[in-house]
């Protein structure tokens, strides 16, 4: 004789109160929830701006044969945000202490300055100071990457000051410069 | 096989890249409420040094009966870990002998440096001979900050070339400096 099947029992009793539930939710509750989920979720698209940032490149100075003489190094890259305004801000950090924008050669700390344009192409820009934001950009990117539209959309300027370079000793320096950027 | 070798050039690539400045690869930021991205920055300052605050000597009507001598404190920097040069000076006279000139009239002169300021003796120079192991206190290039000088330069005539020079005639010369790091 096969032994009973108790779960098949209990399955059928949880979807048979489970039916029943679903049978007892009228129409307008219904209706009502899928406002308010509705109402909850228009915020979350508001705060759902994206931004990207990308065509970073590696800066090398090189030797600096000149230590009388600022050397600037500038790059164009792509800025996108998808806001409303195509808002941005950025904020820079490097490896120095507190975020501080230095190259380092074992004991020996190299100073650069670092200025950002909210356009391509640009030599010289407004300061940036370490962990700093910088508001009020705005980016003229209509794709993330640039891929089509402006190949790029801001500039990011180093500027290794003769004072700081005659200054420094002798040697290669070397340091990480971080970008973080938000949508506005 | 193959691959141990290209794990070595890899290695000596990045060793090269890192030594010449350069840096690994920048990172790009992804898609989102925020993005960031990183750069490598590299740069290389090579051995630099200046010599600086250099002004002209005259004696003039000096008496012949005491030795002439003028001191003066000028600006050498270096850049290099230990702040080290070396100098080498040069005259204008046969060979590049120290000597001032009037015509075919020739008188020679002594010169000496000291690696301080503020010295009216130092160590006496040959000329196109190095004095090495010399240490500058400047932390700038012309010791617009800092130290205002940091070495001296004597030059000195002795009274026997003195007595044998043509009273009121005009002895002229140069004296060139060559200053490099070490």
């Amino acid at each position: 004789m096969a032994a009973p099947d108790y779960c098949a029992a209990a399955r059928a009793s949880r979807t048979g109160r489970r039916s029943a539930r679903r049978r007892a939710w009228p129409a307008g509750l219904v209706a009502a929830a899928a406002l308010a989920l509705l109402s909850v979720a228009a915020p979350a698209a508001a705060a759902s701006n994206k931004v990207r940032i990308t065509q970073l490149s590696d800066v090398a100075f090189g030797t600096i044969a000149n230590l009388g003489q600022d050397a600037v190094q500038s790059q164009s890259l792509c800025l996108y945000s998808d806001s409303a305004t195509n808002g941005y801000h950025v904020t820079a950090s490097g490896t120095g202490p507190g975020g501080a924008f230095e190259l380092s050669s074992g004991a020996g700390v190299l100073a650069y300055e670092v200025q950002w344009s909210s356009s391509a192409a640009q030599s010289s820009g407004v300061q940036l100071w370490p962990n700093v934001p910088l508001s009020g950009q705005v980016s003229a990117a209509t794709q993330q990457t640039c891929n089509n539209g402006p190949a790029s959309s801001a500039s990011l300027i180093l500027i290794l000051r003769a004072a700081a370079l005659s200054g420094a000793t002798a040697g290669s320096y070397n340091g990480t410069l971080t970008l973080l950027v938000g949508p506005e | 096989m193959i691959g141990a070798w290209i794990l070595r050039l890899s290695a000596a690539c990045v060793a090269a890249m890192l030594a010449d400045g350069a840096a690994l690869a920048a990172t790009q930021g992804s898609l989102g409420s925020s993005s960031t991205g990183s750069i490598a920055i590299g740069a290389s300052v090579p051995n630099r040094v200046q010599i600086s605050g250099l002004t002209d000597v005259s004696f003039a009507n000096h008496d012949p009966a005491t030795p002439a001598l003028d001191a003066q404190d000028l600006c050498v920097w270096s850049n290099t870990a230990t702040r080290g040069y070396n100098v080498t000076a040069t005259g204008s006279g046969s060979g590049n002998a120290f000597t001032l000139a009037s015509g075919a009239q020739t008188v020679p002169y002594s010169v000496e440096w000291a690696g301080s300021s503020g010295q009216s003796s130092g160590t006496g120079l040959t000329s196109g001979s190095a004095l090495t192991g010399l240490t500058s206190s400047a932390t700038n290039a012309t010791c617009s900050t800092g130290p205002g000088s940091t070495a001296s330069l004597i030059v000195k005539i002795a009274t026997p070339d003195l007595q044998s020079m043509q009273a009121a005639t005009n002895y002229t010369g140069t004296l060139t400096l060559l200053v490099a790091p070490e």
